[in-house]
């Protein structure tokens, strides 16, 4: 069995036939299928499901990612020009904070997806991919997906009646497309709502036996 | 009544969702959620209140101060690329290796000016116990010691600012202490700030640091065979050298980041900008800044904030549940009604954070527990100041103790096999005492919390 | 009996001096006159919701009712800060004369109708100061440059008059103050001025406060919650506020009154006042930004017209009574 640490490609003989698995569509993988090996058969609509929506969180937090240095050095500039030349602006100051409500919001799906959001794993630890995976789908099921959508149901007509005023900063010369920032909250439950059904799904998966769907532990940095 | 007893039902039913492993802020959220629906159907809970829930999160999408804690994890992650850490370690190990204990007091001095620059946890921990275990147990050190060591001085980052746990509680506590000392009719109480709480953890945070040497000393008397000198007695030519330029970077670092917070110049949100972009500078002077290493701290940054503030996001259904229910009357009664007033109140809000410490991470502590019993406390005249270092110590503990304490994990992931995960249990109980005895010197005498800031401020 | 068990949010921390017992004032009025019938809680800034949410919380019916200040709401609904206050427009009393004999509650009520709700003036801060200045200030020039947070409209003049003008969360004023961060700020006026402590970290406090004569602050009723109520509520709670009104005012001359000796007398606080040069220049420059701020927003526009109009008249008879008056009592005689 050949196995790409970058995506989780997998290439492994089923029946006695070649056949590869991308369980995470990385799109910036570099790992190509084999001329002799079939993409499997039987990967089928809830792993290309869970593919798809990896893939899309995927991309997103990377791209998400790179705004965290605009952030970093628009804050040390506001800091910089009001000591040491007395200028300043009160819509730059707002840029650097919407840039960190972007950077959590949009990012927390992509947290979801490595493993990043932190677990009370007493129990969960050391526990058989099995118990995982019937964690990870009660979880998803019962706690993740209501609580989003619940979400969803109070901020949507939060974030219309923003839109409909096109509000604005409260502030005196703040950012006008204050509107835009709430519909981050939109945002947030959208991603996180496909990435928890893509969870759910993969617990499925790893229930029926594709053992390729368990989740790793991955390399966390903590506080 | 009812709403108040089915709010205690959903707290015990939360901890029981927690253990089952599902992500945290899930937990909290899904248990608020269902309770919230089960108190709407007995008559007891106004499903309307929800509705703030959006405007609750735009809150934190715009609290200025949080802004603080993704550039200090950017800093945190960025100096642990650039291996200032590693560095410094091969240098004090080399300067005060040669002495019985030396090896070990250099660890904690270490941990100490990494947890004065920035302070991430996980990556002090992994740092040192990938380079000073091998050589601790090279030197012969017993794998007890040195593990709690490690992971003692790890943790440091925490009680010692800049600290993540320090600005979110400045935030909660700031509101509650207002508000508690209007109830009491002071009209006119001191603004507290979060860089009061960083002035007031600075020499308690110093204190454990001077605790944990004594314990290591002490040690290296009673049992030599437990904290020997390296074998080479001999120190390398040129070292005073190679320690200044190895001090030089994080001693920058803390006088910008420290000094500038310390001194009012900059607010902590701007002074973690100073050093991010300290921490990079360094980086690139290391030669340690590259696309990967950028492309990683960025990640990172990304998912650590998020980690922490989708927790935040999910306590506050449960506590906004929680409070719907009444369950905020239940818990003032509870704690007025403590014989002995302020002192029992205070020892069992400590005993059951040091509990929960055991189970829970740091930041449910903070934004479960804290809104509820901080204002009640501060009700009853405390120093917020004081309080809030108590709280501190406490939660840094709470990295430490078994079985979820994540500086234990972290070593855990590092620790070369012949390290049984016993020793690492083991090892750390002295500290953890450590940790209780400085929480105990720091209740016992308030002023070593609130002397520097009333210097300072 | 039925009983309309209603929440109040604020956008002050909870019982905060002169503002937040505005709010609670109301409460109790309403809970007293409506015999029972009526019920309101108060919930301080952030309990429920974040101060500067709060009209959307009451506006979407997650409350019924609400206390703030109307310059909060400024991105929502642009005319309301005109409401509120104006550089060197209205004091209380005119702005009292205003919403009641003036047509203004009916251009307010039109203006609240944006939010989905109901407005009723709901105390007023009285005159407030001109702020804390760690340097000193004596010609228009002095504003180049100058680091200060003031909010609002007075921002957007001190902007125009070359300042730079800075945006601070309140535990952050003092420090930053004293670190030399920020030169200046504007806060309330002596009351909370006093409690802020801002005498420790600044050396002058200038008078008079020419951004916010006065700041009128609102009680804002989700439009449905209102339209609901039978007569006899809605009059009690319109007296309630007209009460509630008078009341924070009165606390604020009271109280303004002691903060203002206690800080001359016990903080030897250096109170000066803004040259004339100052005076005449910032008055000349509020009168261009406003024009300019409201000529894209008609609703706005309609605000402002009505309220220059009255300010044309309150000048022509104020300055034969009140400012008259006021002039003479401080004339050096012995009484
Ligand atoms: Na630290
Ligand atoms: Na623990």
């Amino acid at each position: 069995m050949k196995r790409c640490l970058n995506c989780l490609y997998t290439v492994a003989t089923v029946n006695g036939r070649l056949q590869a698995w991308r369980p995470k569509a990385e799109f910036f993988c570099q790992t190509k299928i084999p001329k002799n090996v079939q993409e499997a058969e039987r990967v089928g609509f809830l792993s290309r499901f869970v593919r798809l929506v990896d893939g899309l969180n995927d991309w997103i937090g990377r791209g998400v990612a790179w705004l965290v240095i605009p952030m970093v050095v628009i804050t040390f500039l506001v800091a910089t020009l009001r000591y040491g030349f007395a200028v300043g602006w009160v819509s730059m100051q707002e840029s650097y904070m919407w840039l960190y409500g972007i950077i959590f919001m949009i990012g927390a799906g992509y947290t979801l997806l490595h493993e990043g959001h932190v677990r009370v794993d007493v129990f969960y630890r050391p526990a058989s991919p099995r118990y995982k995976a019937w964690v990870d789908l009660f979880g998803s099921v019962f706690l993740l997906l209501p609580v989003i959508t619940m979400v969803v149901i109070y901020s949507y007509p939060y974030v219309m009646t923003s839109w409909h005023r096109l509000e604005g900063s409260h502030e005196t010369g703040g950012l006008p497309g204050l509107f835009l920032y709430k519909t981050v909250i939109l945002i947030f439950c959208t991603l996180m709502f496909i990435q928890g059904m893509s969870l759910a799904a993969r617990s499925i998966l790893v229930l029926a036996g594709h053992r390729e769907f368990e989740i790793k532990e991955e390399e966390h940095e903590g506080v | 009544m009812s709403g108040e007893i089915l709010s205690l039902v959903m707290f015990a039913v939360a901890c029981g969702v927690l253990l089952l492993g599902f992500p945290v802020a899930f937990s909290l959220a899904g248990t608020g959620l269902a309770f919230a629906l089960l108190g709407d159907a007995l008559g007891v809970f106004d499903m309307p209140l929800l509705g703030s829930l959006p405007s609750r999160y735009f809150g934190v999408m715009t609290n200025e101060l949080y802004v603080a804690i993704p550039l200090f994890i950017f800093m945190g992650v960025m100096l642990e690329r650039a291996r200032i850490a590693e560095k410094l370690l091969t240098t004090m190990g080399m300067l005060f290796g040669t002495m019985r204990a030396g090896l070990g007091i250099s660890v904690v001095i270490v941990g100490m000016l990494l947890a004065a620059s920035t302070g991430i946890v996980g990556a002090t921990v992994v740092t040192m116990g990938l380079l000073s275990l091998p050589a601790m147990q090279k030197a012969g050190y017993n794998p007890r010691l040195s593990t709690g060591i490690i992971c003692a001085s790890g943790t440091l980052g925490q009680i010692i600012p800049p600290s993540i746990v320090l600005v979110l509680l400045g935030d909660i506590l700031q509101g509650a202490y207002a508000e508690a000392q209007r109830a009491l009719g002071n009209w006119a109480p001191e603004p507290i700030s979060v860089m009061d709480l960083f002035a007031g953890a600075f020499i308690p945070g110093l204190l454990l640091v001077g605790l944990y040497i004594c314990w290591i000393i002490i040690q290296a008397f009673i049992d030599p065979k437990a904290a020997p000198a390296l074998v080479t007695d001999k120190r390398p030519e040129g070292l005073w050298g190679e320690v200044l330029r190895a001090l030089l970077p994080p001693a920058l670092l803390i006088v910008a980041v420290l000094g500038s917070i310390l001194t009012g110049i900059a607010t902590p949100t701007e002074s973690a900008a100073f050093g991010s972009i300290g921490a990079m500078v360094l980086a690139a002077l290391y030669r340690r800044l590259s696309w990967d290493v950028l492309r990683y701290v960025v990640r990172q940054t990304v998912q650590v904030s998020a980690m922490v503030f989708v927790i935040l996001l999910g306590a506050s259904v449960f506590s906004l549940v929680f409070r719907g229910l009444g369950g905020d009357h239940l818990v003032e009664e509870l704690l007025h009604n403590l014989p002995g007033g302020v002192f029992s109140a205070m020892l069992v809000v400590m005993l059951l954070m040091f509990i929960m410490g055991f189970f829970l991470d740091f930041i449910e502590i903070v934004f479960v527990v804290i809104p509820i019993v901080g204002p009640i406390l501060l009700k009853m005249d405390i120093d917020p100041v004081w309080l809030g270092v108590m709280i501190a110590i406490n939660l840094q503990t709470s990295f430490l103790t078994p079985p979820f304490g994540f500086a234990l994990f972290y070593l855990r992931g590092v620790a070369p096999a012949a390290i049984k995960t016993w020793d690492i249990y083991r090892g750390i109980v002295p500290f953890v005492l450590i940790q209780l005895l400085g929480l105990c010197l720091v209740g016992a005498f308030p002023f070593l919390a609130t002397w520097l800031p009333g210097v300072l401020f | 009996q039925e009983v309309r068990e209603w929440r109040m949010v604020t956008t002050w921390p909870k019982n905060f001096p002169g503002l937040g017992t505005g709010a609670n004032l109301l409460a109790e009025y309403i809970n007293k006159a409506s015999n029972g019938r009526m019920n309101v809680t108060v919930f301080g800034a952030g309990e429920i919701v974040p101060a500067f949410e709060a009209i959307d919380a009451v506006g979407n019916g997650t409350v019924e009712m609400g206390h703030g200040a109307p310059y909060y709401w400024k991105g929502k609904v642009d005319a309301t800060q005109y409401i509120a206050a104006m550089p060197f427009g209205l004091n209380a009393q005119e702005q009292n004369a205003w919403f009641q004999w003036g047509g203004g509650q009916e251009l307010a009520d039109k203006v609240y109708s944006e939010l989905n709700c109901k407005f009723f003036p709901s105390g007023n801060t009285g005159t407030q100061m001109g702020g804390w200045f760690n340097k000193e200030m004596n010609t228009i020039d002095d504003y180049k440059g100058l680091k200060m947070r003031i909010p609002g409209l007075g921002g957007e003049v001190v902007k125009a008059a070359g300042g730079n003008v800075v945006n601070l969360p309140g535990g952050e004023i003092p420090p930053a103050l004293q670190s030399g961060a920020i030169d200046a700020t504007e806060w309330v006026g002596p009351y909370n001025d006093l409690a802020f402590g801002l005498y420790k970290s600044a050396k002058f406090y200038y008078y008079p406060g020419w951004h916010e004569p006065a700041t009128v602050l609102d009680n804002f009723i989700n439009l449905d919650a209102w339209n609901s109520l039978p007569d006899d509520l809605k009059a009690i709670v319109e007296q309630a506020n007209r009460a509630v009104n008078q009341m924070v005012l009165s606390e604020f001359t009271a109280r303004n009154n002691q903060a203002l000796q206690t800080l001359r007398d016990k903080h030897n606080v250096d109170v000066r006042p803004f040259s004339d040069d100052i005076l005449t220049n910032l008055g000349a420059l509020s009168g261009t930004v406003l024009r300019d701020l409201v000529a894209s927003n008609p609703l706005s526009q309609e605000v402002f017209e009505s309220l220059i109009a009255f300010r044309t008249q309150s000048i022509g008879w104020s300055k034969f009574s009140e400012s008259a008056f006021a002039q003479a009592r401080i004339l050096p005689f012995k009484y």
